[in-house]
């Protein structure tokens, strides 16, 4: 009886409730927000007090004129902005080098002959030759761009300054259904794509939020910059004298980056109109007061939260891949490796999209880090050419110090000018390195989004090659006569 | 010695819920929840507390999800959970539920709120949302240097008046105050200290009236709700998890404990 | 050698068709998910729904005004009125028809289903207001009604639809219709606009355009032949007799006219400042909530502060914070009393 008694009363109480509903109106949040701003206005005028003359925040409202300001906001930005990156790209140089020749010139030598005296040569090649200097390569080529870049990024941020750029860009990224907080996950993305999906996080509204996500890859990470800065070098440098080659191969370089900033804005603004049409949207951007940065705390922090967070992400991957490109070029089928296999079958649909199997298979093995393209793209076409006295054996990733020894091994291995400038675009438009698909994975919680921002890179980046490569054919066709 | 520490009706002991949220409970003797706005300097607060190095970005929605900690002070364990920074509890985005499910239902036994003295009106919004919730809430008054920098005088004393819960005046990054805040954790956790905490009282005629005739039903059914005014608002906005609480019977439950432990 | 030729045009083909496929709107994808199954139960379903509103609003209706509400002919309508009767849920008098008790409750179901939808629509996606209830109309046939309690509890229980139309409670209870139409109101009445008819499509379109919301305040200025005109929200609107009974309002005996117009925020420049009066009701859901967060309520100051370097969104300074407000959400947050900043006049 009480049981029934209990429960006539609970549906009494919200049959109550609903009818008191009715007579409220619509509204009735807005209603208890109201009430308790009311009580919030009565204690502040009780407690607080600001001294008259001298108005609050007059420092930060001068600042903020001045980089909001229709003349000089964009140029402050534009010039924060190159300085971030100029100071990454020469201060990351040295370091890079030094790292590179201790853990792979010197440290691999002397590890694997020590593995060679006590394990099978299939053991140590598969470890050392190929999960060590994976590795190796990720940290010497990923660790220290990353150890300058995201400290600056992260003083720049606890100074206040990144909602302003955001506020600056915002229309342009409105007008392409975004959120303007997405030009800041897109500079973080030309550190490191999966960093810049971890930032997407400041994006409240869900619909952009998934749009910053998804464009995030786009943005042309640490990993690329060598990849383009090379191929750039030895076949569009290569085509003008000497003199101009470098203003040239930088134009080039330049003119990829812009491509990915011009995808990502189109394809968001595709996303938005479709797929993410029903995805809810909304606005806001607080623009909070300036703080003078603690230095020595960002350092730290930023080290510990993004760069060291993201390497060993980017090591745990770059491990098993490692061990996967030693064994694709180790184990004969037939007299030849699997690698080969592959690539002699894939090359005739290669030449459609004009690269070739080499590049195919080095973009599907070297998935984990696109540091290690191409070293593995100079190991395999040495295996694939036959050639001798270059690279240290079949499954072992090299680079050469020379550009133009580098560069008579790709035309030994049948590279042309297309094939470079096919390399560039696709090394743009992949599908996004397996640490950052993973990064958004738990990011979104989403095989379908995963799926979406893996498969939509990669797709174009056929499509853009095919084209290209056909005009080229059209036009090679068309000079003949 | 006030309380006993191992008394059935501390919330401390509501070990199902917190075990539910996620919390270790060994060897702990209370919990504390840090809440607050985006960029009222919440994590320097939880870094300080706790000796973690959380990163703190000047950026609204820099922490995501709930960072722990921990640190003992006279003898005592405290566990605490630093709750996604937020403007409100009203709205329900995912933040949003997750700090106040967990300041309802996980019931630690002291809430911790930062506010950004510079801009109080503004932080006072989410203050007295979770002064609707309970009862035993600690004001940290932050970036007090700010404030002093930016010429906003704030009078301490009269707000802790006006909140009905202790207010600690701090500036987190040069660690000043600290200590304080510890101690009065200390004292409002072992119940020495007895808030009072401010319930909305401007609500706009036709609200009150609502309110009201539903509140009155409430405690005709429930004798002794001691805060049948917000349990009636919540069924207003139409809180389901109010409205399952109501279902289940859990809601008496909810109550008893609502009450200040005087010992 | 026509080789690259031939790859081009397959390849272009290719792209044609994917873009044929997946184009938003008119895509192929698009045009397989909107063929909607009008089957024999959604127009027995549309059917009640109509009988169940003409009941509500307590206009008599006959077979032919429900066929030209379906948009079939009459004699289908006789052929479904004759199925639903055997159903036992409606009943015949003369020639006018009635929901029987199970019919009304049925029809309520529906109802219920779809204003639910629609709540949803407005609040937890970026749905645009105007598709809000063509898709609700697909949904309330597809949805159990477990499902759509369960969105409600979700959202809060709403008691209203976005149109400001109530939603039945899962009792099947509604509140008494007290509305009349906005057409009906008498010179120098004060009312507020509780409802707005979202068909016809182009009449709610033209509505929306004016700017006209639920929850505004209408105060009838002068009624004429073929013309009304009235002040919402202390602006002036004028509207035929068929867009005015569109509106749908519930005097407010006791209220005293607005009497200043109020302006947009939009329309606040750099430092002046007004007076926050309210939201539209168009800016709904996480969006409305989140301003309301920021301080954007009745009542509170609001100082435009600054315009980005590409003017667009506009720094305003509320509650001692600076907030980015873009145009088009600015146009839906209503200001009045604008005076001009008096700060930094200090040496």
């Amino acid at each position: 009886m009480m049981e029934q008694n209990k429960t006539k009363n609970t549906e009494e109480i919200l049959g109550m409730a609903n009818n008191l509903k009715w007579e409220l109106g619509m509204g009735i949040h807005d209603k208890i927000v109201s009430s308790l701003y009311a009580d919030a206005a009565q204690i502040a005028r009780k407690t607080v007090s600001m001294d008259g003359d001298k108005p609050a925040f007059s420092l930060d409202r001068k600042i903020d004129k001045i980089v909001t300001s229709r003349w000089s906001g964009f140029p402050i930005m534009f010039v924060l902005l190159a300085v971030v990156f100029w100071v990454t790209i020469s201060g990351a140089n040295y370091p890079s080098g030094l790292l590179a020749s201790l853990l792979v010139d010197t440290l691999h030598p002397i590890l694997k002959s020590g593995a060679d005296s006590f394990m099978p040569w299939w053991l140590s090649g598969l470890l050392i030759d190929g999960a060590y200097l994976a590795m190796a390569w990720v940290i010497s080529v990923m660790l220290p761009p990353m150890a300058i870049f995201f400290p600056l990024f992260t003083l720049l941020e606890d100074l206040g300054y990144l909602p302003r750029v955001a506020f600056n860009m915002d229309s342009l990224f409105r007008k392409a259904g975004a959120h303007g907080k997405q030009a800041l996950t897109m500079s973080m993305g030309f550190g490191c794509n999966a960093a810049g999906v971890i930032a997407a996080r400041v994006i409240d509204s869900p619909r952009e939020r998934l749009i910053a996500i998804i464009t995030n890859n786009f943005s042309l990470c640490n990993g690329r910059w060598p990849t383009q800065i090379l191929i750039a070098t030895i076949f569009i440098g290569g085509m003008v004298s000497p003199f101009w080659a470098g203003l040239v191969s930088t134009g080039a370089v330049v003119g990829i980056a812009v491509l990915g900033i011009a995808f990502s804005l189109i394809v968001s603004w595709g996303l938005s109109r479709s797929v993410l049409k029903g995805e809810a949207s909304t606005f806001s951007l607080e623009l909070p007061p300036y703080r003078p940065p603690r230095v020595l705390q960002t350092l730290y922090t930023s080290l510990i939260d993004r760069t060291l967070f993201v390497l060993w992400r980017a090591v745990v991957f770059a491990v098993p891949a490692g061990m996967v490109i030693w064994l694709v070029s180790n184990i004969h089928i037939g007299g030849l490796s699997l690698a080969e296999h592959f690539i002699d079958w894939s090359n005739p649909f290669a030449v459609v999209f004009g690269l070739n199997g080499v590049i195919l298979l080095a973009y599907i093995i070297a998935i984990p880090a696109n540091e290690i393209v191409i070293p593995t793209i100079l190991m395999l076409t040495v295996l694939v050419t036959g050639m001798s006295g270059v690279g240290e054996g079949s499954g072992v990733m090299f680079e050469l110090d020379s550009i133009t020894s580098t560069e008579s091994i790709l035309r030994a291995g049948g590279w042309t000018l297309l094939t470079g400038i096919n390399l560039m675009l696709f090394s743009l438009l992949h599908n996004p390195c397996s640490t950052t698909i993973y990064t958004i994975y738990k990011e979104t919680k989403s095989a379908k989004w995963t799926l979406i921002a893996t498969l939509l890179p990669i797709v174009l980046g056929f499509v853009v090659c095919f084209f290209t490569a056909q005009l080229w054919y059209l036009f090679a066709w068309g000079f003949e006569f | 010695m006030s309380s006993q520490p191992n008394c059935e009706n501390c919330p401390v002991h509501h070990k199902g819920n917190l075990v539910r949220l996620g919390i270790d409970m060994d060897k702990v003797d209370y919990v504390v929840a840090l809440a607050g706005n985006p960029n009222t300097g919440k994590s320097t607060v939880f870094n300080n507390l706790t000796g973690l190095r959380q990163h703190t970005g000047n950026w609204p929605g820099k922490t995501v999800g709930r960072a722990e900690g921990a640190f003992s002070f006279a003898d005592d364990n405290y566990k605490i959970v630093d709750l996604p920074g937020t403007y409100s509890l009203l709205s329900t985005s995912t933040d949003e539920e997750v700090a106040r499910n967990f300041i309802l239902f996980g019931r630690p036994d002291v809430t911790v709120i930062v506010a950004d003295a510079t801009r109080l009106e503004r932080n006072l919004n989410l203050v007295l949302q979770i002064l609707e919730i309970t009862d035993r809430a600690i004001l940290c008054l932050n970036l007090m240097d700010e404030a002093k920098r930016n010429h906003v005088e704030i009078d301490v004393r009269e707000l802790t008046r006006e909140l009905g819960i202790p207010v600690i005046p701090t500036s987190a990054r040069r660690r000043d105050g600290m200590d304080e805040l510890v101690a009065m954790i200390a004292e409002v956790a072992s119940g020495k200290y007895i808030c009072k905490p401010h319930r909305v009282r401007n609500h706009t005629p036709q609200l009150k009236h609502a309110i009201d005739t539903l509140s009155k039903k409430l405690r005709e059914t429930y004798p002794g709700l001691p805060n049948a005014e917000w349990v009636a608002l919540r069924l207003l906005e139409g809180d389901q998890s109010i409205i399952e609480a109501l279902q289940n019977g859990i809601l008496d439950g909810l109550v008893e404990n609502e009450t200040p432990i005087a010992i | 050698m026509e080789q690259p030729v031939l790859a081009l045009v397959l390849g272009l083909v290719a792209v044609g068709i994917l873009i044929w496929v997946f184009w938003p709107k008119k895509g192929l994808l698009a045009r397989l998910g909107k063929v909607r199954m009008s089957s024999q139960r959604v127009l027995l379903e549309d059917t009640l729904k109509y009988l169940f509103d003409c009941e509500y609003k307590g206009i008599a209706c006959n077979l032919n005004s429900a066929a030209g509400n379906l948009n079939i002919s009459a004699d289908q309508m006789a052929k479904l009125m004759a199925h639903l009767k055997d159903m036992g849920l409606v009943v015949f008098e003369g020639h006018n028809i009635h929901l029987t008790d199970t019919g009304k409750s049925y029809a309520l179901r529906i109802v219920r289903v779809h204003r639910i939808w629609e709540r949803f629509l407005a609040d937890e996606t970026g749905v645009q207001h105007m598709d809000w209830h063509g898709e609700a109309d697909i949904q309330e046939h597809q949805l159990s009604l477990e499902e759509a309690n369960r969105i409600a509890a979700r959202m809060g229980n709403p008691a209203f639809d976005p149109h400001g139309d109530p939603i039945p409670s899962t009792e099947g209870e509604i509140p008494p219709f007290l509305g009349r139409p906005l057409s009906s109101l008498k010179e120098g009445e004060v009312a507020q606009i509780v409802h707005i008819e979202d068909e016809p499509h182009y009449i709610f379109e033209q509505l929306s355009a004016l700017g006209l919301y639920p929850g505004m305040q209408v105060y009838q200025l002068d009624v004429q032949q073929g013309k009304i005109t009235f002040a919402a929200d202390g602006n002036e609107c004028v509207l035929t007799p068929l867009f005015a009974s569109a509106i749908t309002v519930q005097p407010l005996p006791k209220a005293e006219p607005i009497q200043e117009g109020y302006q947009r925020l939009s329309e606040l420049q750099p430092d002046e400042t007004a007076n926050i009066v309210g939201i539209s009701s168009y800016c709904r859901g996480l969006q409305r909530r989140r301003l309301m967060d920021f301080g954007i309520v009745p009542g509170n100051s609001i100082t435009a502060e600054l315009r980005s370097a590409s003017g667009d969104p506009v720094g305003y300074r509320i509650l001692g914070t600076t907030i980015a407000i873009r145009k088009d959400q600015a146009n839906l947050i209503f200001i009045n009393n604008i005076k001009k900043e008096q700060h930094e006049q200090s040496a």
